[in-house]
């Protein structure tokens, strides 16, 4: 599922890789800026945890030409005049302009890297306002953000999650440089799809999987069934002759399989009561002593 | 004594079917009624359906006009719209009218993912066993030689069913046609029409403008209790999505002592206090599961009437246990409410699955199967002579 993610985004959708400080998902998300540069797509990424140099680095140059970086790394909160983006800057209407007069009219992708640096400088509710109004508004194609989880009290990281379209959650592996994602994968007719896979990424940014976990779900052993006729001192078994007896003989009360039917499956017009009202049938409910004659 | 029949010797106001009885209960009552609804055997309150009849059965044969149903959502909100949209459909079906508010999705994606009723026939749940063919051998194992009065009936029965019918059925694989619901007045609140929001405001806007435009739909429509009976009544079906989460503005869900601690229950307060005074029912759904403050959730569940929680297995652990294998999640009752009475009808059975099928939503009680293994009740001999004689030996048979 991991190379479904990484060959497109639907539209309008959100894909949150959900990282921790025992494995960085910078690398991924490099992974998926290539991937989107390779299909011809315009990428524009919001810059905040490292530096432009140390994110771009690894992409060839003739795809750069489409992609924007916007560089909030060196002046984040607007200490300066003239900063290149700032993190008050993270709202509908600034990143709607901002993706529309650098591209073509063919709507953008954004790649936030990374959304734990705008929520701690503004509201949860505010943030994932901005997200959801982004991805129904025509600028943008599909977002693709980095979260760090542990950086965050469990609702936020849950809330911000929750509207997320994909959302990869990755470990560490078992050997050196392989890692585990989880992928979870919310449809719009509401289908939930899940999987685990072992990635690694190599030097040119690709993302070769290597396998998918097998289900380590141990199987229950067959347990033995219970024989109820073995080790006890009476007898309990049927020998051939005794069998064929059993099933010759006719019990008591057996109808034939046409009664059996019958009694079964009652036709229209049994046991019901047809009750035609007499005229001396007419009293009120409230005095039921009314047809006395006294 | 024979049952009275409306009115001396005249015709019945309506053609009876031809398969029922003559029998009709002579009423006196004033009340108007309305389509949709009937009233509850237990206390006399005016139900209607929620859309999902063993729903209905849990909750005291339907929904109280004038309470609140919160659900508590599911970890992916899949089966907690499934239910709105139950619920929403059903109030198309009967004509009722209906009010639909989410935070930043256009209500018209909800509307028209409606499910499409089943209307010619109503989907009676099979039994567990099919009726025997009559070409069948008479021996096969599965017919029954002596018992076979009882061939038809389920061998547990754990599907909830009242008898009589109320609500409809709805088929989940098609969407409703576009005539019928627009046949059914719908009024739609979405968040960033009416609030324009400022991240400054300290007191959160999106709750008061909610209550503010329902109460306004009520009272213009004529919902009001206290507007004149004269005129023909019906029912508002208030279903409200996903409240308390992120979208609404609300840091509910995302922080763990959120700062408008207050927003949210203030508002369940007002809603009620509405409900209350006017003929309208609301289905509230809630991310439960984003909720740190679990003081909170109590005294959310505490101000609506009935609540209700489902717990999804996708993604969980508990997909892979074989006892829930038939089952797409489990069905938490939290709140049942006293209307009018001292005591409230709690279902008795607590551990209730739910599973989706196509042409119903099926909530069914748990039951675990015998367990004939071995293990289970045989007391090793070994354990039972260490346990009443005083030598150690354990495999000393007990010899009387």
């Amino acid at each position: 599922m991991l190379s479904e993610l990484l060959q497109g985004i639907e539209t309008g959708g959100l894909l949150i890789i959900q990282d921790s400080c025992s494995y960085s998902g910078r690398d991924l998300l490099r992974s998926f800026i290539a991937a989107a540069l390779n299909r011809e797509e315009e990428v524009h990424v919001l810059c905040f945890d490292v530096s432009e140099d140390e994110l771009t680095d690894g992409l060839k140059p003739p795809y750069t030409q489409r992609l924007h970086v916007h560089n909030a790394y060196p002046d984040p909160l607007g200490w300066t005049d003239h900063p290149a983006f700032a993190v008050q800057q993270f709202r509908v209407e600034d990143l709607t302009d901002l993706v529309k007069q650098a591209s073509q009219p063919k709507p953008a992708t954004l790649v936030i890297d990374s959304l734990s640096w705008v929520l701690r400088h503004a509201a949860p509710p505010a943030v994932c306002r901005t997200l959801q109004q982004l991805r129904k508004g025509g600028a943008v194609r599909a977002v693709v953000a980095l979260l760090h989880a542990d950086m965050h009290q469990r609702g936020t990281v849950g809330s911000v999650c929750h509207l997320a379209s994909s959302l990869i959650a990755v470990a560490p592996g078992p050997k050196g440089n392989e890692a585990v994602a989880k992928i979870t994968k919310r449809s719009k007719s509401g289908k939930v799809a899940q999987d685990e896979e072992t990635f690694c990424i190599t030097e040119d940014l690709t993302v070769a999987v290597l396998s998918r976990l097998p289900e380590a779900r141990p199987n229950g052993s067959e347990e033995e069934q219970a024989d109820p006729t073995a080790n006890l001192t009476f007898n309990l078994r049927l020998s051939e002759s005794e069998l064929e007896a059993k099933q010759k003989l006719t019990l008591p009360f057996v109808f034939s399989k046409e009664k059996k039917t019958a009694l079964l499956h009652p036709g229209p017009g049994s046991g019901r009561i047809l009750y035609e009202p007499d005229a001396n049938d007419d009293y009120d409910q409230e005095d039921p002593d009314d047809d006395l004659d006294v | 004594m024979a049952a009275p029949v409306s009115g001396m010797g005249e015709a019945p106001a309506e053609r009876l079917p031809v398969n029922s009885t003559s029998f009709q209960k002579k009423t006196r009552s004033k009340l108007v009624s309305i389509p949709g609804t009937r009233p509850s055997v237990q206390n006399g309150q005016l139900l209607v359906s929620t859309g999902v009849t063993s729903l209905d059965y849990l909750l005291g044969g339907g929904l109280a006009v004038g309470t609140v149903l919160l659900i508590e959502e599911d970890r992916y909100d899949s089966y907690s719209r499934m239910i709105l949209k139950y619920f929403l459909a059903e109030g198309v079906v009967c004509r009722h009218e209906l009010f639909v508010a989410t935070a930043q999705d256009n209500p018209d994606d909800i509307l028209q993912e409606l499910p499409a009723p089943i209307l010619d026939d109503v989907a009676v749940p099979k039994a567990v066993e099919q009726p025997r063919l009559t070409g069948e051998p008479q021996d096969s194992l599965d017919a029954m030689k002596i018992a076979w009065r009882y061939q038809h009936l389920p061998k547990v029965q754990s599907a909830l069913a009242s008898s009589s019918r109320f609500g409809h059925y709805y088929d989940v694989s098609k969407t409703m046609e576009a005539e019928i619901r627009q046949a059914a007045k719908c009024h739609r609140f979405c968040l960033p029409d009416h609030v324009t929001p400022s991240s400054t405001a300290h007191r959160l806007e999106s709750y008061s403008a909610l209550l503010e435009s329902l109460q306004e739909v009520i009272h213009r429509e004529g919902f009001d209790l206290a507007a004149p009976m004269s005129k023909s009544r019906n029912i508002l079906r208030v279903g409200l999505h996903s409240l308390g989460s992120a979208l609404w503005g609300d840091d509910l869900c995302c922080h763990d002592k959120p700062r408008h601690r207050h927003a949210l229950t203030t508002f369940l307060y007002g809603l009620r206090a509405l409900l209350r005074s006017s003929l309208s029912v609301a289905v509230v759904t809630l991310p439960s599961h984003l909720i740190q403050d679990r003081a909170l959730m109590g005294s959310i569940t505490r101000l609506c009437d009935n609540a209700i929680a489902l717990e999804s297995f996708k993604g969980s652990e508990r997909e892979t246990n074989p006892l829930y294998k038939d089952y797409h999640g489990l069905l938490y009752v939290r709140q049942v409410p006293h209307l009018n009475c001292l005591a409230s009808q709690l279902p008795d059975h607590k551990d209730l699955a739910f599973k989706l099928k196509r042409k119903q939503f099926s909530i069914e009680r748990l039951h675990l199967p015998p367990d004939l293994s071995e293990t289970v009740s045989r007391v090793s001999r070994g354990e039972l002579a260490s346990a009443c004689g005083p030598s150690a030996s354990g495999t000393k048979n007990l010899d009387f």
